[in-house]
């Protein structure tokens, strides 16, 4: 990518701005279409009065064409929120390319390149949400999320699945997203929601990287457990099941003695909503319908704990700041430069790192 | 050492940490130090992305400094032309290198980043790259108490592990 970043940036403008190569070579003054092709593909370098050239002629700033930590429309987004106005989600989406293409781009130079493979589930819109159920329970199973699958899910996303999973400070309203892009997928998390949130949002969002292709998920979706829209429905119930496998449910028995304590305690020990487990239990025919409608959301809210001093996970993640920590250490980027990227100031880069078990000395 | 004669071009960390161990007039009394707008607004409060922010009076500042230089699009553009890593330093540490490819006079830069000493290296600018240590001891100060980046001894055993891990390749 950093090769050939403007030709490929000069491309991706071109083809926004509907030009062919004969157009582009007109505007460059070039006298045939193989030049533009040749900076495109990388043959051939751009001049320093040609990189001018596009900035004027193409109305787009330097930093376009040159700024490594831009996706310049590479990336699709799935964004999981409620409330939030379009402006301030698309500001907040341009922050979230930049630390994918922070990750994108330093992680194959520092020697932590993407898998080659893609993983994706074998299910469809018209799957049965039976199927959907099946298939998280398969993939709890076979990625062995052990007896609490909340607590390995992460973990299981980056080193199993090399999908990159960011715990950020999101907009009040955001609860996550799901990020595609052709060499490297990618999933945030609001780090200020509630453990059981975070855990449903991660796992809905897996199913949306592994279903991208047949179902390409909206562009923005409301953050419910009740929504109406199929694609979302079949990832909600994917969802429940990856975090609330049956095997892992029969270990706490059939729901017993006062429901509402019983309901928020197994909650909580699976680091999951109390309403999410209220819904699993009625599908798996541990509860029936007519006694779940009974039990009101607001009682589990939070699954009945005071959550006022718990303390967010740290930013980002293990992966992530290996990267930044490696690519510092052998000056692929400034700290300075990774500051700015992190939100943090260069004294905070070591402690962040350190938070996640990764060492970086930062001598300045 | 010989003091060096020539301009010294110095960027935002070299600001601050002289700023932070009270080797500012120093520098600036005994060389032609210069830097970029940048590079000055990096050191203001709110622009300084360090933990503990020092209040530089940017007046002052300005005073002190034998030039402030404005770098433009096409001065930054032909850094990055002509060498791609000049896009993952900061915005003062590209403007700082993108003004210094357009001087022929014997300047030499002072920024301790391994990214920017890694740029000097891969452009054969080796020889300008300088430690900050040096520069105030050779001015005739005293150089205690400088942060790790800061010494010679960092900055030539730095300068000797980026030369071995950029090879004798050039951009």
């Amino acid at each position: 990518m950093t090769g050939n970043l403007i030709g490929t940036r000069i491309k991706a403008l071109r083809e926004e701005r509907k030009l062919s190569q004969d157009d582009l070579a007109r505007v460059f003054g070039f006298k045939d279409r193989q030049t533009v092709s040749a900076i495109e593909t990388g043959e051939r370098r751009v001049t320093a009065e040609e990189l001018i050239m596009a900035v004027e002629k193409l109305g787009a700033p330097l930093d376009y064409f040159t700024n490594p930590f831009l996706l310049a429309g590479e990336g699709s987004f799935s964004w999981r929120q409620s409330g939030v106005a379009p402006e301030r989600l698309t500001a907040f989406e341009k922050v979230a390319e930049s630390w994918i293409a922070a990750d994108r781009t330093l992680a194959p130079q520092v020697g932590r390149p993407a898998p080659n493979l893609r993983h994706a589930l074998k299910l469809t819109p018209k799957s049965a949400f039976e199927e959907a159920m099946a298939a998280g329970e398969r993939f709890a199973a076979d990625f062995e999320l052990g007896a609490v699958p909340a607590a390995r899910l992460a973990d299981v996303m980056e080193r199993r699945l090399g999908i990159l999973v960011l715990m950020v400070d999101a907009l009040d309203g955001i609860s996550g997203a799901a990020c595609r892009l052709p060499d490297l997928d990618a999933v945030l998390i609001n780090r200020n929601e509630v453990a059981g949130r975070r855990n449903f949002d991660l796992a809905h969002e897996l199913f949306h990287i592994l279903t991208w292709d047949a179902m390409p998920p909206a562009h923005v979706e409301e953050a419910t457990e009740y929504s109406r829209n199929r694609v979302e429905q079949l990832a909600n119930h994917f969802a429940s099941a990856v975090l609330m496998p049956a095997a892992v449910l029969d270990r706490f028995g059939q729901p017993q003695g006062e429901m509402l304590a019983w309901l928020n305690d197994t909650a909580e020990a699976l680091q999951v909503t109390a309403t999410a487990l209220k819904w699993r239990l009625v599908a798996l025919a541990k509860l029936d319908q007519a006694t779940a409608k009974t039990i009101p959301d607001a009682a589990l809210r939070h699954n009945g704990r005071d959550v006022a001093g718990r303390a967010p996970p740290p930013l980002y993640s293990r992966a992530f700041m290996d990267v930044m920590a490696l690519a510092i250490k052998q000056g692929r980027i400034s700290a300075r430069r990774a500051a700015d990227l992190l939100d943090i100031t260069i004294d905070d880069i070591a402690d962040l790192a350190a938070q996640h078990g990764v060492d970086v000395a930062i001598e300045l | 050492m010989a003091r060096h004669r020539g301009p010294v071009l110095v960027d935002t960390n070299v600001i601050l940490e002289c700023w932070r161990a009270g080797a500012w007039n120093a520098l600036a009394g005994g060389y032609s130090v210069e830097t970029v707008e940048d590079c000055v607004i990096e050191t203001q409060t709110g622009y300084q992305r360090r933990r503990a922010e020092q209040q530089i009076d940017q007046a002052a500042l300005h005073a002190s400094l034998a030039a402030v230089h404005k770098v433009g699009d096409r001065e930054r553009a032909a850094a990055i032309v002509r060498d791609s890593q000049v896009s993952f330093l900061d915005p003062g540490e590209q403007s700082l290198w993108a003004h210094a490819l357009t001087r022929n006079d014997a300047w030499v830069l002072c920024g301790p980043d391994r990214a920017s000493l890694r740029v000097g290296v891969r452009l054969g600018l080796r020889d300008r790259l300088v430690a900050l240590e040096q520069l105030l001891r050779d001015a005739g100060h005293g150089a205690g108490g400088l942060k790790p980046a800061y010494t010679s001894a960092w900055h030539a055993k730095t300068i000797g592990e980026i030369a071995i891990m950029e090879g004798p390749r050039r951009p």
